[in-house]
């Protein structure tokens, strides 16, 4: 009997973890890093990357390097203002729903489901365009739309622990339900918890790239989907200006897809 | 599965829908700015406003305005654009076809390519062709919509000039007949492609996943022990069982696909529901966008429906609850 | 520029002249310039014609400052006339309806124009010329206008156009719909009558000067009274399927893909039009826009993107057109507005400041690239009889800037953001920060501006918001700190830039007084000018206009801004606007 290779590439997460690496320090330690402040003059205007501009310089004679440094603070910063409060109330709702079971579950769902008919971008698209494209807006547009999802992923593993034995042994010693959800189901939800939010943000920063391209990014912030969606018109002139936001952008939602795949639940369809 | 079951799953939608177009109603509504600014031009005076506002009913209580659209819209009447002076059905009309073609295709691409892909991985678990499309699709995954697309009119349309690299037809031959198809195909393959190349990242590596759980099975064991080929035992015996979670992503990823089409359209011209949204948003066209809220929620509906549907068929154990 | 009927009101055309104008925000061209039409009939195109000059038939330039780029060293031969074919234009929205005369939207009037007429046209110098109105006089002190009317024209279903065509346009529709037309016109306008087909006459209830400068395709197209009389005129089926008098006809359209109009083959103009086709393609993108001309989709664009301008211009295989006629209107100004009911911009210093700070000709060379050049005065120089030279704006200094804000007490720390200490209204230690309002397609001003007065310790907020929000929050709310808007000033500064700094005009109307500007001085001037006659006593009277503009500083000048066509060297005979096909051909083997 030949049985394929079925473990998983071991060394991917950690290829990972260098790649997340790459976009977090420079997040965290931004002003340390970068030689220039982002939205002044530093030198000539679509200056190709040289020693002193390491990646060259924008129209208006930005230093691209210290916008990218920046970016990753701001992408960085915005991923998770979104996914933090998603996935807190994901995981309330779908904590609750799951254990409740009953008309709780019934219209807990029904709110969620509602919520998923609308597709966030879209509903990104009219809101920054009516109300303004800050950060603010961005973040609660996109919290709001993309809790459902965790909601659900929490959900169902909730129904599955719930049903397990020691979640029933619990019980049956007189635990109360709080308790059990902290003690038991808790602990259980950390790994859906991180894969969803890890993709969130991956999503996030996309989601903010379409958004810029479509001229709806915070331009008093440097990210990296305003710089690169910026960067189209001088595809043909300058092309450090794509390359280098394309490549941070693939490199954070690379690094961490690399590194939550490893805790992805099978047939889960996270990230969708 | 019967009738009934449909028909009452529709019946659910009808609250939903109701629901979606409220909260688009009071979404634009609450706005700041003043949708007759966008309306009546650069100059004029007051009274020309108070003019144009009583026009549009922009100067009743909200809840009227509500309870009149709601009252119209009942009767079959989505309104009149305010910037096209059109009816909105025919504005959105005449435009859907397009983005169902663009965003269809994309589908069919997307499912069949990342089906395969999937296949290919899995077919040696671990081995290069693994690492091909794990790599791949990745990358696909990563890259922004508009980067690819800009990419490629620059690459396939501009350098190889394999394509053209914008819009649906040529602007200089009135073809007909199959000339015409053959046309519109040429000018869909690029955003097609580019549109699809996300989803196919999506579904390659669910279909890998889920092929390889599958031929963890007790009974793919058994087929394997009773001698039957490696490539029949994943086509005939994995495959089937794999699919079931791929219709559920493909159907739950529609959204997406609208979503990646306003994108799509406007980095290739072409002329679908995306760029209407777009237009509509800026020139805040309110009787245009409650209709495209109304029409992709429906869309979204309907594709969860149909998701619902196809899963049954597929897999006849479950009963319809 | 010298046939008999110019003496009719050159004069008086001279000093009046007016051309209603709108600051724009993105969309391409509104005010018509007709060079075509002199007062004889316009010759065969091919005659005048020269392969490097493609430029317009009988007029013998284009419009001021526009300038023909077209390498010479390739030339196309156009070949005359029956040259024929078709011409694809690159339109960034399909604005849905194509009734110009309902609407002033750029995006409407650029896909329709080609198809109407007005009675008048204007030259390179904005004079009126013959279009449907072959002549005209003024009675009353300009109370009364009697317009003598072409007797050859037909609308392009074939009924003739008469006289009453103009009347029911003109009170049905212009004086009801077209915004610009209805304040302006509609406010003094009394009644239009028709003594016979081919006259008619406009009464005012006082003397009106401008409505010569308003009567061209984009202020006053005319449309046929036989079809809009009856009936729902904004419903109207043929603002789908328009039916107008002018070079080109409605063919067919496919909704945001392409409009298609083909040659009116009884066009009053003899040999005119000479392509047979005209292709309006929408591309919203402009940078596919570039992409499709390169790859030979699309023939002519409106404007490029700054980064391409440099190669179309050194490629020989296009042509490049230079106009001040911007998209959304003429003589442009990319101008700084202080909000002056803040705190902050009360004092002169601080105004003077900041402008010491925005490098002119870095917002040409950086953000404009090249189309434009650094104003000079509040009022453009594409208007040389009101145009003051010489005025002492503040030039680029930062050090100048920074000692004008440690004398108005916003002090600095090092090289943070200043702070306040001692200013009148504000609290101490209050940070020198605060917000542009701009319309997101004019970012990138806003993004020079934050990087310029980084470097004197300002801390700028770049609000783009799109135009319904933008207006309200800036003209109807002032609730802004300073904005950068396109003020176009037209052809008089009459209307584009009396609107501007009159107290009068302190209004929740967009594109008003939005600095918030009062000065008694400056409203009698305004009003001194407008009454003034003598074209050099009346410039005076704008030069020292200007000069208390400079010194007090209520808003800050940037570019004057240009635009450029760009099409491919196979096409030729262009016009920068207007009817800017009308006497072009291509030809392709």
């Amino acid at each position: 009997m030949r049985a394929p290779r079925t473990t998983p590439r071991r060394y991917l997460p950690w290829i990972g973890i260098i790649l997340t690496a790459f976009v977090a320090v420079p997040a965290l330690f931004a002003p340390l890093i970068a030689p220039y402040d982002p939205f002044a003059l530093a030198g000539p205007p679509l200056a190709s990357p040289s020693r002193s501009h390491l990646m060259g310089t924008d129209s208006l004679g930005r230093d691209l390097f210290s916008a990218v440094v920046h970016g990753a603070r701001t992408s960085l910063l915005v991923s998770i203002c979104v996914a933090a409060p998603a996935a807190l109330i994901g995981a309330t709702v779908g904590l609750t729903a799951g254990f409740a079971g009953g008309w709780v579950d019934n219209v807990l769902m029904r709110i969620t489901e509602f919520i998923q008919i609308i597709p966030r971008f879209f509903l990104a698209i009219v809101v920054l365009a009516i109300f303004g494209d800050g950060y603010r807006n961005l973040v609660i547009v996109l919290a709001i739309s993309s809790w459902p999802v965790i909601g659900r992923a929490v959900r169902s593993q909730t129904l599955a622990v719930r049903d397990l034995a020691y979640v029933e042994s619990a019980r049956m010693v007189g635990a109360r339900v709080p308790r059990i959800i902290v003690r038991e189901i808790l602990p259980s939800m950390w790994s859906i918890l991180t894969v969803m939010t890890g993709l969130l943000l991956a999503d996030v920063i996309l989601i903010e790239a379409s958004l810029s391209f479509l001229g709806l990014g915070d331009p008093n912030h440097a990210s990296w989907g305003r710089l690169a969606s910026d960067a189209q018109q001088y595809l043909r002139h300058a092309w450090w200006l794509a390359v280098f936001p394309g490549a941070a952008i693939v490199t954070a939602v690379v690094g961490v897809n690399l590194v939550v795949n490893d805790w992805r639940p099978e047939h889960s369809d996270v990230g969708s | 599965m019967t009738r009934g079951y449909i028909f009452a799953r529709l019946w659910q939608t009808l609250p939903m829908l109701l629901g979606v177009v409220v909260i688009g109603f009071l979404l634009v509504h609450i706005a700041p700015g003043d949708p007759i600014l966008a309306l009546a031009g650069e100059n004029g005076d007051e009274a020309y406003y108070a003019a144009m506002r009583e026009r549009y009913g922009l100067d009743q209580p909200l809840a009227n305005q509500l309870g009149t659209y709601l009252w119209r819209l009942a009767q079959g009447d989505l309104g009149t654009s305010a910037i096209q002076k059109q009816p909105v059905s025919d504005v959105i009309l005449d435009r859907l076809p397009n983005t169902l073609l663009l965003a269809g295709t994309a589908l069919v691409i997307s499912t069949l390519g990342g089906v395969l892909a999937g296949l290919w991985a899995a077919s040696r678990v671990g081995g290069w062709r693994d690492r091909t499309v794990a790599i791949g699709t990745l990358l696909m995954y990563a890259l922004p919509v508009f980067w690819l697309g800009q990419i490629a009119i620059l690459w396939f349309g501009l350098r190889w000039g394999w394509f053209p690299v914008q819009g649906r037809t040529d602007a200089r031959s009135r073809a007909t007949g199959l000339a015409h198809v053959l046309d519109v195909a040429h000018h869909l393959a690029l955003p097609a492609l580019v549109l699809a190349s996300q989803q196919i990242a999506v579904i390659a590596r669910l279909t890998r996943a889920t092929l390889v759980d599958a031929l963890r099975s007790p009974h793919i064991d058994a087929a394997r022990a009773r001698g039957v080929s490696e490539s029949r035992i994943l086509v005939r015996h994995a495959l089937p069982a794999a699919l079931l979670p791929v219709v559920t992503v493909v159907g739950n990823r529609v959204g997406h696909l609208v979503s990646g089409a306003v994108v799509i359209e406007i980095v290739f011209g072409w002329p679908g529901i995306g760029r209407l949204l777009v237009s509509a948003t800026n020139d805040r066209d309110i009787p245009v966008l409650l209709g495209l809220f109304l029409l992709i929620g429906f869309a979204v509906l309907i594709a969860n429906l149909l998701t619902d549907i196809t899963y049954k068929w597929l897999d006849p154990r479950i009963r319809i609850g | 520029m010298k046939g008999p009927r110019r003496r009719v009101f050159a004069g008086l055309a001279a000093v009046m002249l007016v051309t209603a104008s709108c600051a724009s925000d993105d969309e391409p061209v509104a005010d018509e310039s007709d060079t075509t039409t002199g007062t004889s009939p316009a010759t065969q195109p091919p005659e005048d014609e020269t392969a490097e000059q493609p430029a317009s038939t009988t007029a013998p330039t284009e419009t001021t400052e526009a300038t023909q780029t077209t390498d010479p060293g390739a030339p196309e031969d156009d070949g005359p006339a029956g040259a024929g074919g078709t011409l694809v234009v690159a339109i960034s929205d399909d604005p849905g309806q194509y009734n110009p005369a309902l609407t002033t939207s750029g995006s409407v009037h650029t896909a329709s124009e080609l198809m109407f007429s007005g009675l008048v046209s204007y030259d390179d110098d904005y004079a009126p010329q013959p279009d449907l109105a072959l002549s005209w006089e003024i009675e009353d002190d300009g109370a009364l206008y009697r317009f003598a009317l072409r007797d050859d024209v037909a609308w392009h279903d074939g009924t003739p156009f008469t006289s009453n065509d103009v009347k029911f346009t003109f009170e049905n529709v212009l004086t009801e719909f077209h915004s610009r037309t209805k304040a302006s016109v509609g406010a003094l306008l009394v009644s239009v009558d028709t003594p016979d087909d081919t006259t008619v006459e406009f009464r005012f209830s006082e003397p009106y000067a401008p409505l010569l400068q308003q009567l061209d395709v984009t202020e006053a197209p005319i449309l046929p009274a036989h079809i809009y009389a009856n009936g729902d005129i904004e419903g109207n089926p043929a603002n789908l399927e328009p039916v107008g008098t002018g070079p080109f006809m409605f063919g067919s359209r496919t909704p945001d893909e392409e409009i298609v109009l083909v040659k009116n083959p009884d066009y009053f103009e003899d040999g005119l039009p000479i392509l047979d086709e005209v292709v309006m393609r929408v591309i919203p993108d402009a940078g596919s826009q570039v992409l499709a001309l390169e790859s030979g989709e699309v023939d002519w664009l409106w404007g490029v993107p700054g980064p391409d301008l440099e190669r179309f211009r050194n490629d020989d295989r296009y042509g490049t057109l230079d106009t001040l006629v911007n998209p959304g209107g003429a003589n442009c100004i990319m101008t700084v507005s202080f909000n002056l009911d803040r705190a902050i911009f009360q004092d002169v210093q601080v105004r003077r400041a900041i402008a010491h700070a925005l490098d002119r000709e870095a917002f040409v060379e950086r953000v404009a690239f090249g189309q434009g050049n650094a104003a000079t005065a509040p009022i453009s120089s594409g208007i040389p009889t009101a145009h003051a030279d010489g005025l002492d704006l503040p030039d680029f200094d930062p050090d100048e800037a920074a000692r004008l804000l440690d004398e108005a007490g916003w002090v600095r720390d090092g090289d943070g953001v200043r702070t306040a200490q001692g200013v009148d209204g504000v609290d101490d230690g209050t940070p020198l920060r605060f917000g542009v309002h701009l319309f997101p397609n004019f970012a990138p001003y806003g993004e020079l501006m934050k990087a310029l007065l980084i470097e004197i310790g300002v801390d700028l907020e770049i609000n783009a918001l799109e135009r319904a929000t933008m207006v309200e929050q800036v003209f109807t709310d002032r609730n802004f700190d300073t904005n950068v808007i396109s003020y176009c000033n037209g052809t008089d500064p009459e209307v584009g830039i009396r609107r501007m700094y009159i107290s009068g005009n302190i209004a929740p109307i967009p594109f008003s007084n939005s600095s918030g500007y009062v000065n008694t001085d400056v409203d009698a001037l305004f009003d001194e000018a407008r009454n003034t006659v003598d074209p050099a006593a009346r410039a005076e009277v704008y030069r020292t206009l200007q000069e208390i503009l400079v010194d007090e500083l209520p808003y800050y000048w940037l570019v004057e801004t240009t635009s450029t066509r760009v099409f491919t060297a196979e096409c030729s005979g262009f016009k920068a606007f207007g009817h800017f096909a009308e006497s072009a051909s291509c030809s392709r083997e």
